[in-house]
């Protein structure tokens, strides 16, 4: 497999951004678990080990960071071609779950079905919709029903 | 006398109509699993796991644990096929299964694949029925400080057995520990890291991670790098899944040794299934006189590393249920199903309940005889599994995540956490930050930090309490040792480069 440089550059930066991440959060956890008491008698406080988590994730952020600055790029690809059609896909979850107080669990996550076969499969209006009916109702009766699971039911009542 | 009788007790309980049912739906599904790519057995174990709430727990393990050894069944048919593991550990199958089936020998690399799994299956529930109570009358004389040790030795071993950069192996790890400090602290009743939020202090719960690190993050990899391969075309009669006698005679030590390989690899923590089948197959390809026939369609490179992953699946169950250390994520997912029940498992269960350790290990006798049938006789149904559009998948993974999310405390922040954890579970893949080690080390975190809290309090602060405990100073000494093999391989490699220079 080949990649190209500009591939390679947007991996380092990712795997840079990546590192920086693992940084701040590593101070952050250092930092709210110094206000916790590190030991008490003879045994460590709840600040104890989230201390120590913290520090060693700075430590390996470090090491993370300078293994990568220096380098200039990173063999692999960050952004695929089909990427942008996982993000569609995150976008309708997002917007599903948005919805699902409204729609209420079994018809929200059937539109969900019927949404993605339409974008994703390219599937026929008349399948993705039957589909999407047959997931309302499976998700109404097995789950809301037989495991009588109260899930948030919306406006219709479903 | 006594495992005798256990076993009798053991199949009494698997044998009942209820319990057939449930083995044989875990395993059915469990090859289906294994089939489709892009889904595995954490997974398909994480989703399933809220909704048996309700189930026995001897009948709901029984299901999981034929999903377990049922995806390494399933996996082999499309490693075979079209050169696609279904699962990781079915990765090493593809190099001469393939090629067997390119050469017209599919249903012989099928059936070699189906036996060995069943004898080594059989083999390790027979070793696993004499060593878990073993290791669990072992284990009775651990007390905190071992716990801890154990703890820190499975945290070492990840960086030994992790496969990805040792790095970024103890990120995710620590990942997993900072996860599992979420929420009220046990001993103090502080909060830590809950920011207010009321929902946090009880904890981030276990099945709301592994639903979206492993179920929502599986699909939005499985959208960006969609798993295809040709399906072999090729009309399969019943006496082609017969082996010749040759090829039995080639395979027959090679599933001995995969058996043996499995079983022990298995039963070490982050040990895993995936490591065994890879170490099986190097084995038996350093062990034949012919080593260069692995590759071009050798029946050994598909009976080893097939009799390992089975093995190991099985006898994973080892140190789940006679130190309540999960092995591997599928046994982690496990663990957090005993911890939904109400069980601990450790070495009192083999007291406690043995209803349900031995009606569990029978039912692994049941399972791999069902799937040695399946694999015989039901293969064209599974193979025309692989032409489910991959949309209705990913649709089922997602309901299934978010039910199951929401299951947990009937509310919809945790489907929204789920949803978090799907995002950063496919940033980390990504980035190629493992993912086993976050969940291996959310599960042991809170077992680890009490552990370090009451030997703590047993030693009066005295760190000494690790060392001069013989157990958990093994332990402690392999945990070390694990964590430095990184440094050691990259000192022998600048060794080797300097001798290579000098001469």
């Amino acid at each position: 497999m080949s990649f190209s440089w500009e591939e390679s550059r947007k991996m380092w930066l990712a795997e840079l951004i990546g590192g920086v991440a693992v940084l701040i959060l590593g101070v952050a956890v250092v930092f709210f678990s110094s206000q916790l008491s590190y030991y008490s008698e003879f045994e460590p406080g709840p600040g104890f080990l989230p201390l120590w988590v913290g520090v060693v994730l700075i430590g390996c952020a470090i090491f993370v960071i300078i293994n990568i600055l220096k380098k200039h790029v990173k063999i692999g690809t960050f952004f695929k071609p089909r990427t942008k059609l996982g993000l569609h896909v995150l976008i309708i979850i997002f917007i599903t779950f948005l919805l699902l107080p409204l729609l209420g669990f079994s018809i929200g996550l059937a539109l969900f079905v019927g949404i993605t076969m339409r974008i994703m499969g390219k599937h026929r209006w008349v399948s993705c919709g039957l589909t999407a009916v047959v997931t309302a109702i499976a998700i109404h009766f097995i789950f809301g029903h037989w495991l009588s699971i109260p899930l948030p039911t919306g406006i219709i009542g479903w | 006398m006594d495992l005798l009788h256990n076993l009798y007790t053991g199949f009494s309980i698997a044998l009942t109509f209820n319990n057939i049912i449930y083995c044989l739906v875990g395993v059915f599904f469990g090859q289906i699993v294994g089939v489709l790519p892009g889904i595995g057995a954490p997974t398909a174990i994480a989703l399933l796991l809220p909704l048996t709430f309700t189930v026995n727990p001897t009948s709901a393990l029984i299901m999981f644990a034929g999903i377990y050894y049922g995806v390494a069944y399933g996996g082999t048919i499309t490693s075979v096929l079209i050169n696609v593991p279904g699962e990781s550990s079915t990765v090493m199958t593809c190099l001469d299964g393939y090629q067997m089936a390119l050469k017209g020998r599919a249903g012989a690399a099928l059936s070699v694949a189906a036996i060995g799994s069943w004898i080594a299956g059989t083999a390790s529930v027979i070793l696993l029925m004499t060593f878990a109570p073993a290791l669990a009358k072992f284990a009775l004389r651990f007390g905190p400080p071992e716990y801890f040790a154990l703890a820190f030795m499975a945290f070492g071993l990840l960086t030994v057995f992790g496969g990805a950069q040792p790095i970024k192996i103890v990120i995710s790890t620590m990942l997993g520990l900072l996860l599992a400090t979420i929420g009220l602290d046990v001993v103090s009743g502080l909060p830590r890291f809950a920011f207010g939020i009321p929902q946090l202090l009880g904890g981030i719960d276990f099945i709301v991670i592994i639903c979206g690190i492993f179920g929502v993050a599986e699909v939005f990899n499985s959208i960006e790098e969609p798993e295809e391969g040709e399906l072999i075309k090729q009309k399969m009669h019943l006496r082609d899944l017969f082996l010749t006698w040759e090829e039995w005679v080639a395979s027959r030590w090679a599933i001995v040794r995969g058996a043996v390989i499995g079983f022990f690899i298995g039963m070490i923590p982050a040990g895993g299934i995936t490591t065994a089948s890879f170490l099986a197959y190097l084995a038996e390809k350093r062990y034949s006189k012919h080593p260069e026939r692995f590759g071009t369609g050798a029946i050994e490179g598909v009976a080893a590393p097939e009799s390992a992953n089975n093995a190991a699946s099985i006898s994973g169950f080892a140190p789940l249920l006679a130190l309540g250390i999960p092995g591997s994520p599928t046994t982690a997912v496990m663990l957090a199903g005993f911890m939904m029940w109400g069980i601990r498992p450790g070495p009192l269960l083999f007291q406690t309940k043995p209803d349900l350790v031995w009606g569990l290990i029978a039912s692994m006798y049941i399972g791999n005889f069902l799937l040695l049938l399946m694999n015989i006789f039901l293969i064209p149904p599974f193979v025309a599994i692989l032409r489910l559009p991959y949309t209705i998948i990913m649709g089922f993974i997602v309901i299934f995540a978010s039910v199951g999310a929401y299951s947990v405390n009937n509310n919809l922040f945790d489907v929204w956490m789920m949803l978090g954890f799907g995002v950063l579970g496919y940033v980390m893949k990504k980035l190629e930050y493992p993912i086993v080690p976050l969940v291996l080390a959310l599960v042991l975190g809170r077992l680890a930090e009490n552990s370090l809290r009451q030997a703590l309090i047993i030693s009066g602060g005295s760190l000494f309490i690790f060392f001069t405990r013989p157990i958990s100073g093994i332990f402690i000494a392999a945990g070390i040792l694990a964590y430095l093999t990184p440094v050691i391989r990259w000192a022998m490699k600048g060794l080797g480069r300097a001798k290579a220079d000098a001469s």
